[in-house]
């Protein structure tokens, strides 16, 4: 064999190896650790098969945490996605053109500011006592619909999922603007003379030319939605018992509180599955890198 | 050639790489003379933060051969934390525990070192300490923690409020529904209470048990090696619904209120009672001073256990069986509890120190005598419950609880999902 051939391979070797250090061997590490029943500080693990995966089937609480998952997959695609495109046809449209910039500022605002931070301070607007959110409520005289945002089952996963839609949208908007801009002028040019309004133009032009941005932004914001942590942790640590408990804290939970490291292993194991699987089909669906 | 020469290269890069990663046990053993110890305690807000800092360093002065390194988490994260950190190879030599199941699980697993040796030796410095407050840190007669800090719960009360009200202050429970009835009638919240950070809930529950369930009926249930305790008991359902009798007077919203808020609304004078630790007497009574007044929590009528009992335990540190260097993490936590510092340590942290003699006219408010009191006169102590029992019958009681505060689940189903949850436990 020619050192030709080789060479290359050794450029991308570090990278490999580093790779597989550090993201897939704790995958496989993972799945192995999903068949056995461990707790932090012991050093022996007991192997029990699919035991861990046959509990959590019958676990109710991981039901309602898929549930919630999938609560915020579809309103997040929903807001995100399909708000967040409107929002970038809107801003890069030549009628808004010159406030655009300071709106883009204010609505990627919160894409920078650190989640913990965002979370605390939602904190504070769902307080049922002096929160901010109840006091406008009954200031438009809807005191009736003020209530424990965070503290009752019926409401908590909403009130966490907006959260995550005021602060993403913006980025999604960002993508969408720089894909946006990336269309040909022409193509418009064109679809006016064809006499086509704004509704047509985004109908018939934007959406088309952005749809490879599309799938990015929906692969982003689905695999989010079900790996989804921060936000819930922090805003109400999935209570209500269990009410608002996403797959990602009921991982944590069962690891780091009730210290069953193989079962939380297990939870991790079909967040993976999920995440491939809505990749996988994405991917089937959109057939990315070809034209279409 | 230079095929060999590239790869040689690359694998000396990536054994830099590998050798980065495992270097840091060696470096407290890089200067021979230096000892270096980790300690990992869980106060790193103010002002703990700053007390444990200017103890390290006094220490340092006392002891230059011996540095050490402070780490420092918030309660519900240090619970996590210190499972993590013991279980990994290179765990931090001295580290703070609350007592009960919480240390005798680090016991259990053998990442404590067992003290029994240095408190014998020392009799001079471990006789200052409680007697009483040794137990819950002692396994098989062994002992693995030094009380650090002592603690009880009480509820609280604004004494402003109650002679508004002409109020007296209930020694029953009917009386404490009596009197928050009255409150909740003059447009004050009766109970301030914030159950977002669960717990809360177990302290109250906690409490409900002893007063209600028979001493040796909890005794076996609580027990995770007797496998008749099944939490079958009537009186544990009881325990909630007296528990979900004070809802009607907790302020709005309690699954989303944290403990801090609850507090704050008390301090402000905006709530009349709330269920607090005794150490929180530091943190309220500058803004409400003599207007703060302590009770018991009430006796239960037809309750089985004893009235005249208390949640109090001790808060302590202990030592990693791993660690290098035991004489020298022994030399720090007698440092700890030594008297000077007990005395110091309710002036300027308000912990009540578990070295007698530190509570004294001198350093504390007659409240906190009054408080220190409560713990010595009362005929029994026990435990904090979450720290008790084991966590996945806490983990169910909260949770039920929780949904229970939410209108979702009755006493008896949460009772079922305990008694369930206690069975597999103990089954195993």
């Amino acid at each position: 064999m020619s050192i030709r051939k080789i060479v290359p391979y050794l450029y991308i070797a570090p990278c490999i190896l580093i790779m597989g250090l550090f993201v897939y061997y704790p995958i496989v590490e993972n799945f192995r650790f999903s068949f056995y029943e461990f707790s932090a500080f012991s050093p022996d693990k007991v192997f029990v098969g699919f035991e861990n995966f046959l509990n959590l089937f019958q676990d109710e609480v991981f039901y309602i945490a898929l549930k919630n998952n999938i609560w915020y997959a579809v309103i997040s695609i929903i807001f995100q996605v399909f708000g967040g495109l409107i929002l970038a046809a809107i801003l890069e449209d030549p009628v808004t053109r010159f406030v655009s910039g300071f709106f883009r500022t204010i609505f990627f605002l919160p894409v920078v500011i650190s989640i913990t931070v965002i979370a605390l301070l939602f904190s504070f607007v769902y307080n049922p006592n002096i929160g901010i959110l109840n006091n406008f409520l009954s200031l438009l005289g809807l005191e009736e619909w003020a209530r424990a945002w965070l503290g009752e089952s019926e409401t908590a996963i909403f009130a966490v999922i907006a959260v995550s839609q005021w602060q993403s949208i913006g980025y999604i908007m960002m993508l969408f603007i720089v894909s946006i801009q990336a269309i040909p002028r022409e193509l418009y040019e064109a679809a006016e003379i064809d006499g086509a309004g704004k509704v047509r133009k985004f109908i018939y032009v934007t959406v088309p030319q952005v749809r490879e941005m599309f799938f990015v932004a929906t692969l982003l914001t689905l695999t989010g939605a079900f790996t989804v942590f921060n936000e819930p942790y922090i805003l109400t640590g999935g209570g209500p018992g269990n009410a608002s408990e996403v797959l990602g804290t009921l991982l944590y939970n069962s690891a780091f509180f009730k210290d069953q490291m193989g079962y939380a292993s297990a939870i991790a194991t079909i967040i993976l599955i999920l995440t491939l699987l809505v990749s996988l089909v994405q991917m089937k669906l959109f057939r990315t890198g070809k034209d279409g | 050639m230079k095929k060999l020469f590239i790869l040689s290269i690359v694998s000396i890069l990536f054994l830099s790489i590998m050798a980065g990663c495992t270097s840091t046990d060696t470096s407290s053993d890089s200067n021979s003379d230096t000892v270096e110890l980790r300690f990992f305690h869980r106060w790193p807000t103010e002002p703990k933060k700053q007390y444990f800092e200017n103890a390290v360093k006094e220490f340092e002065e006392l002891h230059p051969n011996i540095k050490i390194k402070t780490e420092a988490v918030l309660n519900d994260s240090y619970k996590e934390k210190i499972r993590i950190v013991l279980g990994s190879n290179n765990p931090p030599d001295i580290y703070f525990s609350w007592s009960g199941e919480f240390a005798l699980n680090f016991a259990r697993a053998g990442q404590a070192l067992d003290l029994t040796e240095y408190v014998n030796e020392d009799k001079e410095w471990s006789s200052q300490i409680i007697e009483s407050q040794y137990k819950p840190f002692t396994l098989d007669g062994k002992i693995y923690g030094i009380p650090w800090s002592t603690d009880g719960k009480a509820f609280f009360y604004n004494k402003q409020i109650f002679n508004d009200l002409n109020l007296e202050v209930p020694t029953t429970w009917s009386e404490l529904i009596a009197v928050s009835e009255k409150i909740k009638e003059a447009g004050i919240i009766p109970i301030s209470f914030g159950s977002k950070a669960p717990w809360t809930i177990s302290h109250y529950i906690g409490s409900l048990n002893e007063l209600i369930v028979p001493e040796e009926v909890i005794a076996k249930d609580y027990n995770l090696n007797n496998p008749d305790g099944e939490f079958s008991h009537p009186g544990y359902v009881t325990a909630l619904e007296k528990f979900i009798e004070l809802q009607p007077y907790f302020n709005k919203g309690v699954n989303s209120v944290d403990h801090q808020f609850a507090r704050e609304l008390f301090n402000g004078g905006k709530a009349a009672i709330g269920y607090f630790q005794l150490a929180e007497i530091g943190l309220i009574e500058p803004s409400l001073k003599e207007n703060l007044g302590v009770f018991n929590t009430p006796s239960i009528e037809g309750g089985e256990g004893n009235p005249n009992s208390i949640t109090a335990a001790p808060e302590g540190i202990m030592i990693s069986s791993k660690t290098k260097h035991p004489k020298e993490a022994m030399a720090f936590i007698k440092f700890l509890t030594s008297k000077e510092k007990g005395t110091e340590q309710l002036t300027e942290v308000s912990e009540y120190s578990a070295v007698k003699g530190t509570t004294t006219s001198e350093n504390a408010s007659a409240l906190q005598q009054e408080a220190i009191d409560l713990i010595i006169n009362a005929d029994k102590t026990y435990l904090w419950f979450d720290t008790a029992v084991d966590i996945t019958i806490v983990d169910a009681y909260l949770t039920g609880t929780q949904l229970m505060l939410d209108g979702k689940k009755t006493a008896e189903e949460v009772m079922a999902d305990v008694q369930e949850a206690a069975k597999k436990l103990k089954e195993k």
